[in-house]
């Protein structure tokens, strides 16, 4: 399948079809692979597709980027379902113009998250790993073991269920087959059934380890704001400090701002250097935007998003009157 | 050089805690730092680097410089209970003392006291650290490129070596020796022991990877001021602050006020040069706009800037910017990248 | 800053967020026909409830307020046509969100009141009112204290 991507890259750039492709490179540390920028075929040998693949692409295109999108033509990208997702939502933004990307789709089982496998190592560093169908084998000083697929897998990827990019010009492979089509939140459905106070407890446990670093933010491809509410002096909505109510105030306006846009592909969560469970409020809000809306952002280019549109005729059990 | 047996150690952590305030690494993974303890089984002894630095505790994230209420201004400045730190690798050592270059003493004007922080000497002068030698060098470490060793002895008032049995402590400044002296009932380390740590120390080197030399990537900086290779460099970069953060030896602040009609507090609060309104001015202007020239200004900031100012480098190379970094922006591989293209110059 | 709320002489503090053409004026009929309610709302007037930024009401809660009730025009009688709908959305999503992370559910509450409904209105703030009252003073995200 690589051998197949970088020929398919290569035959683009040969009938100049592109002027740069974005896609994914071989990491300087083992499980870790590092967004890849190519200007010319011959390059193309550094591009690879595995499942340490996590970066969403997408946010190249936009933020402190956007040069990129101005200064080149054509650009192809490569994307996994997730990272697709974001790519409709940029064409229904009027973020970029569908027409300047190659859009070439990869078959995505899901990508791995290094801190699940560090658990597994008990905090050991992995000096080299090697990928075995289902199974990855990873040595270290003194170790070695095999740890299985789904106990290094991403939290975003473990219900997903759009692997496939619903918009593309090139696939690479097969498109995967999804046993359904329906979203399923059990996480969520967990949290909802605790008690008030168990789950206010939880979230300031959670929320404090936060240092205010914005690594979620700035590899949220959603996010994109020039100037982002945080960064606003007058008026100053949140305090600098990582008090917990500012933390806290940061991370629901984050999430509502992104509510309905969010494609929950979990690289906030992995570049969160406090292995904080970020996804839990995006995946809450999905939930709800999904039952009540019947909306899922990032599939169809012609779809409104949930909160710039409505419908007259809407459940409202929570307003009076 | 003081032997402490293993089977000591429990008691030796437990007196020293009572003398002082104890820090040590605690915890695991992501989430690990050094904390307050008062025993040794609330430490982590295993950990080879924790991902928060002693930085955390001497220029902490939050700090509140002086609150007020009406006419009443209360000073954040305590006098603090004398800290130890045990179980500070060198490079983190190292860090402290870069940190205090600029923090406490004041190259500029090296006898007056408005140039130097007295919230950092509070702690720092007052703080003895014992660096422990680093026994496996992790994968990311590159201590030995800015003129450090896991053994090194630098950095620190005491320096310790972890061997099967014992811990060997020996001091390395006048803090140390008068720390030393306190210490009674404890054997002398052995021939035998020191035959140990010459092995110890050899093992550890073996697990360095080959070293660029920064002095040399110092003096070639400024020749590849204006080079597109910084476009390609900064290239994947997505300017979130994690790297800046996690460094210990990343000093800059922001300083912000807080409160309501008379009441409230001033404090200060780490900031990142990766930020792209780090420096946006008044008018709108913005110097650094674009994202090649803040990753150069770091790279600059770290391999020459503070070598020109302060005569070293102020990367220590403990490599957790490159464990962080959301996009796997190396720096090894940036400053290959470089000296490759300065010498090309 | 943080008062001290002495629970025997605590009253609560709720911010009212009303829409100018309607709940307002609805709010404005209620005090010229001497219809009597709890005194304890804050009236915050916006032209409409579509104005109403989930970030206004975080931060209510964060500077001390007990509870926020924003309120708006019925659906279909915006002065803007649509704004309450757009609200309708926000709202759909920022209600569940914070039950979710732990604030109880009756801090934070919507209506709709039109102009001509001055007894409704005083009905909807004493419901409010006593409802928060019951769940006590806001600690949770107050800023400036531990919770």
């Amino acid at each position: 399948m690589i051998k197949a991507l970088r020929e398919e890259v290569r035959r683009l750039f040969e009938e100049k079809k592109v002027d740069l492709v974005i896609g994914w490179g071989k990491g300087s540390l083992p499980m870790t692979a590092t967004p890849v920028f190519i200007h010319k075929a011959e390059d193309v040998e550094q591009l690879i597709w595995d499942e340490t693949c996590s970066n969403n692409l997408a946010v190249y295109l936009t933020k402190d980027k956007r040069q990129l999108v101005q200064t080149n033509q054509k650009i192809g990208i490569v994307v996994k379902g997730c990272d697709g997702r974001s790519l409709v939502l940029y064409a229904v933004e009027n973020q970029i113009k569908r027409e300047n990307l190659v859009i070439i789709g990869v078959p995505c089982n899901g990508v791995i998250d290094k801190k699940k496998v560090l658990k597994q190592t008990e905090g050991k560093e992995v000096l080299s790993a090697r990928f075995e169908k289902e199974r990855m084998v990873v040595e270290g000083r003194g170790f070695k073991t095999e740890i299985t697929k789904s106990d290094m897998l991403s939290r975003s990827c473990i219900h997903c269920n759009h692997p496939n990019a619903p918009v593309y010009d090139i696939f690479i492979g097969e498109p995967i087959n999804t046993d359904s089509d329906v979203a399923v939140y059990p996480d969520v459905e967990a949290f909802e059934k605790l008690d008030c106070e168990t789950r206010w407890k939880d979230m300031v446990e959670s929320y404090s380890q936060c240092i205010r670093c914005y690594a979620c933010r700035n590899v949220c491809p959603s996010c994109y704001c020039t100037e982002c509410f945080v960064d606003q002096n007058d008026p100053q909505w949140i305090g600098k400090s990582p008090e917990i109510t500012d933390t806290l105030i940061f991370h629901l306006n984050r999430n509502l701002h992104v509510a309905g846009r969010c494609v929950e592909c979990g690289a906030c969560e992995r570049a969160c250097p406090a292995d904080i469970d970020l996804l839990r409020l995006n995946r809450k809000i999905s939930k709800e935007i999904l039952e009540r809306f019947n909306f899922t952002a990032g599939l169809d280019i012609d779809e409104k998003p949930a909160l710039a549109s409505f419908c007259e005729n809407e459940k409202q059990d929570f307003i009076m009157g | 050089m003081i032997k402490i047996e293993k089977s000591e150690f429990g008691t030796f952590i437990r007196d020293l805690s009572a003398e002082y305030k104890l820090f040590a690494p605690v915890g695991e993974g992501r989430q690990s730092a050094f904390r307050e303890v008062s025993s040794a089984d609330q430490m982590n002894t295993s950990i080879q680097m924790t991902q928060n630095s002693p930085k955390t505790v001497f220029l902490p994230q939050t700090e509140v410089l002086f609150e007020f209420n009406g006419d009443d201004i209360q000073s954040g400045e305590k006098a603090a209970k004398p800290m130890f730190f045990w179980g500070v690798r060198s490079c983190d050592a190292r860090g402290m003392n870069l940190l205090d270059k600029v923090m406490g003493q004041s190259k500029q004007r090296p006898d007056d006291p408005a140039f130097q922080d007295p919230y950092w000497k509070a702690r720092f002068d007052n703080a003895v650290i014992l660096t422990l030698a680093c026994h496996e060098p992790a994968s990311t470490c590159f201590c030995h490129w800015t003129g450090g060793n896991p053994f090194s002895k630098e950095a620190g008032d005491l320096w310790a070596v972890e061997t099967e049995t014992a811990y060997l402590i020996e001091p390395l400044s006048e803090k140390g020796k008068d720390f030393v002296k306190t210490l009674s009932g404890y054997h002398t380390a052995s021939d035998k022991d020191k035959q140990e740590i010459k092995t110890l120390k050899k093992q550890a080197e073996s697990c360095l990877r080959p070293a660029v030399d920064a002095k040399i990537l110092k003096e070639k900086l400024p020749k590849i001021w204006d080079d597109p290779l910084w476009d390609e460099v900064s290239a994947k970069c997505v300017n979130c602050s994690a790297c800046a953060f996690i460094c210990p030896t990343c000093y800059c602040f922001d300083i912000q006020d807080e409160g309501k009609k008379d009441k409230g507090k001033r404090f200060r609060t780490w900031d990142c040069c990766m930020f792209p309104i780090f420096t946006k001015e008044a008018s709108g202007h913005n110097p650094r706009s674009l994202a090649r020239e803040r990753v150069r200004q770091r790279v600059m900031h770290k391999f020459n800037y503070f070598w020109e100012t302060y005569g070293e480098s102020l990367c220590t190379g403990c490599g957790r910017c490159i464990r962080v970094c959301p996009v796997n922006l190396d720096i090894r591989d940036v400053a290959k990248q470089l000296l490759e293209a300065a010498s090309a110059v | 800053m943080q008062e001290t709320k002495n629970k025997k002489d605590w009253q609560p503090k709720i911010l009212a967020i009303l829409c100018n053409w309607c709940s307002y004026a609805g709010a404005d009929l209620a005090g010229v026909s001497r219809i009597q309610y709890p005194p304890n709302i804050r009236v915050l007037r916006v032209p409409c409830s579509g104005r109403v930024d989930p970030m206004f009401i975080l931060k209510s809660l964060q500077n001390g307020f007990d509870g926020v009730l924003v309120s708006g025009c019925h659906p279909g009688d915006c002065h803007y046509l649509s704004g309450n709908y757009n609200a309708r959305r926000k709202f759909a999503v920022l209600k569940p969100l914070l039950e979710y992370i732990g604030i109880e559910p009756e801090r934070v509450q919507f209506s709709w009141v039109s102009a001509g409904e001055g007894e409704r209105f005083a009905e909807v703030v004493t419901k409010v009112t006593n409802e928060i009252r019951k769940v006590g003073p806001a600690k949770r995200l107050v800023k400036g204290v531990d919770s």
